[in-house]
């Protein structure tokens, strides 16, 4: 019964409180009902949804070639997500996006410590392997790409998302 | 509806109530509490020593604490931690302290801290002599400085302990020689009587995945057998195994099946190992290969050399995770936790033929909030359940003669 009153207790306090409060560092809390506030943020347009952690060797290779790529390219929208365990290290996630460029992204954290929820809410069979690049089309057509991501890979799929004379989406992390 | 009750198969043994300490859990964090009192664990590691006697070695509150237990859990001793200040524990999902108990009861404790700011590991060790009452200052299990994670211990016939863990020293001559270094190598070292005997360790193989638990059983005198993610050629992360000839030969690498998952990234996901008194290798592991994606378990009964036919273990796109095995003369167990949107439980499938052939499976724990892996222990006759929540505490929960 007390998983129920608790359960109930925070279904009310979500919705009593925004849906993700955004820390003084600029990183958005990852809560249950984000991921949906993401998608439905972002529809429409090409989106990169880029799961990384800090402790994660090849996200630490891979976060400043994705700087260096997405500085120049203005089409799609880029959201970065931390997805280490809680507690994940604010300062050291701030610190490893600033050296790749990505601080000024659209950038969340991991705030939940039932991690299985989370991720169940993103994708039921994602175990939590990290890095993750998830692909969302104009349509809302998924591409899950596990590990690093090849940034020639990304551009083509960025072309072929890019319409003809269609004018160009924002970039969410501008 | 009671949506947290643990389902007792023969018996379940509740060692902390939760109730006290979810008054003030903060929902953001995976433990309950924040301090080092087992409630407040987020890792829970136990072990049996040869009189029967549980001990536990938990993570909590930035320590490391060690209590024992003489009926199962229903009480424990004063716990213990086992160093004087914080550490910076590594809480990466598959971290965990390791403890082994030899028969003079010395209590042995390995884990692994980050060491600066890149989140380098560096595994420690320390020691109690009386018992669990007090423990050495924690030392670096080897005097190599680069950095390590993951180690996992066991008890060999004679009372030797083997040690192994993942070691990244092998980037430093790759980086200097300006050639690519690909996951982390097996490193191992052995202690007699408590000593380390070789405190530079040795090599056990190279290029290893560098963020997955090992798993570690014995062959046989002097034979360790290891488990791990192994890198093999294409940058294909599957499972091998490791089996020494003696004691200082890693000689026999075989592999576990070939799931072909192509991947440069921490599944932070590892397989487990355990091996039966007639010998044969029992395995459980994740992958998400083109082959086959979800958890899957194989045996060996020609000494590890093949394995059959990987055998699908839950549901892949139900969230089943973390799939753990151990095998008592003939008697088989496989706990495996899954995620319904809502709650997680663990499912037991069971064997009474060493894995030749295996039960429907069934939930037998459940809650409702973040969980530890589930473990297997056994006291020499029975498979005990082990698991941590941060709901309801600390289970010990006997696996009965009908499972």
């Amino acid at each position: 019964m007390k998983a129920f009153i608790f359960a109930t207790v925070l279904a009310v306090l979500s919705v009593l409180m925004p849906m993700h409060s955004q820390a003084d560092t600029g990183i958005q809390e990852f809560r249950r009902g984000s991921w949906q506030g993401i998608l439905k943020a972002h529809a429409g347009r090409p989106t990169m949804v880029h799961f990384w952690g800090v402790t994660c060797g090849p996200c630490k290779v891979e976060l400043p070639l994705l700087g260096a790529f997405l500085k120049e390219e203005p089409r799609l929208d880029v959201v970065m997500i931390s997805a280490d365990l809680v507690p994940s290290m604010r300062d050291a996630t701030l610190t490893m996006l600033k050296n790749a460029g990505l601080d000024n992204t659209e950038n969340w954290i991991f705030s939940d410590g039932f991690v299985e929820r989370l991720r169940f809410e993103i994708d039921p069979a994602w175990q939590g392997d990290i890095p993750r690049t998830v692909l969302i089309s104009r349509d809302g057509a998924v591409t899950t790409v596990e590990g690093t991501i090849d940034i020639a890979d990304l551009k083509k799929w960025l072309d072929q998302q890019t319409v003809a004379g269609e004018r160009p989406t924002a970039a969410a992390r501008n | 509806m009671h949506r947290t009750t643990i389902t007792a198969i023969a018996a379940v043994l509740l060692l902390q109530s939760g109730a006290s300490a979810q008054m003030s859990h903060r929902h953001a964090s995976e433990a309950a509490c924040d301090g080092p009192e087992l409630r407040c664990a987020t890792k829970v590691t136990p072990v049996f020593d040869a009189t029967g006697r549980l001990w536990l070695a938990w993570m909590a509150g930035g320590r490391i604490s060690v209590a024992s237990s003489i009926d199962l859990g229903k009480t424990t001793s004063a716990p213990v931690q086992v160093s004087n200040e914080e550490l910076a524990l590594d809480w990466g999902p598959d971290a965990r302290p390791a403890i082994v108990v030899d028969k003079a009861r010395r209590v042995f404790v390995a884990f692994s801290t980050f060491k600066d700011k890149a989140f380098n590991g560096k595994v420690v060790y320390t020691q109690s002599t009386d018992e669990g009452k007090t423990f050495e200052p924690p030392l670096p299990i080897t005097s190599n400085t680069e950095s390590q994670r993951f180690v996992a211990t066991a008890l060999d016939a004679d009372g030797s302990l083997f040690a192994v863990w993942l070691d990244k020293r092998n980037r430093v001559p790759a980086k200097a020689a300006n050639k690519p270094y690909d996951g982390a190598a097996l490193f191992f070292t052995w202690f007699k009587d408590g000593v380390a005997t070789n405190a530079e360790a040795s090599i056990a193989k190279d290029n290893t995945c560098e963020c997955c638990r090992l798993g570690v059983a014995f062959a046989g005198a002097g034979r360790p057998a290891v488990v791990f993610r192994n890198i093999f050629d294409g940058g294909v992360r599957d499972h091998a195994v490791l089996t020494f000839d003696n004691p200082t030969s890693p000689s026999h690498l075989s592999r576990v099946s070939n799931d072909n998952w192509v991947i440069n990234a921490c599944p932070h996901h590892g397989p487990n190992l355990t091996i039966s008194p007639g010998g044969t290798y029992h395995v459980t592991w994740f992958t998400s290969g083109s082959v086959r994606k979800g958890l899957f378990y194989a045996r060996s009964v020609d000494n590890g050399q093949t394995y059959t036919t990987p055998l699908a273990i839950g549901t892949h796109d139900g969230g089943a995770s973390r799939p753990y095995v151990l095998a008592l003369q003939q008697k088989a167990a496989v706990v495996w936790k899954e995620f319904d949107g809502n709650s997680s439980v663990v499912r037991l499938m069971t064997s009474t033929d060493d894995g030749a052939s295996w039960s429907d499976s069934r939930i037998i724990a459940r809650t409702d909030d973040a969980s530890d892996h589930p473990l297997l222990v056994s006291d020499g006759s029975r498979i005990f359940l082990s698991w941590m929540t941060k709901w309801d505490g600390y289970h010990l929960q006997l696996l009965g003669d009908a499972e």
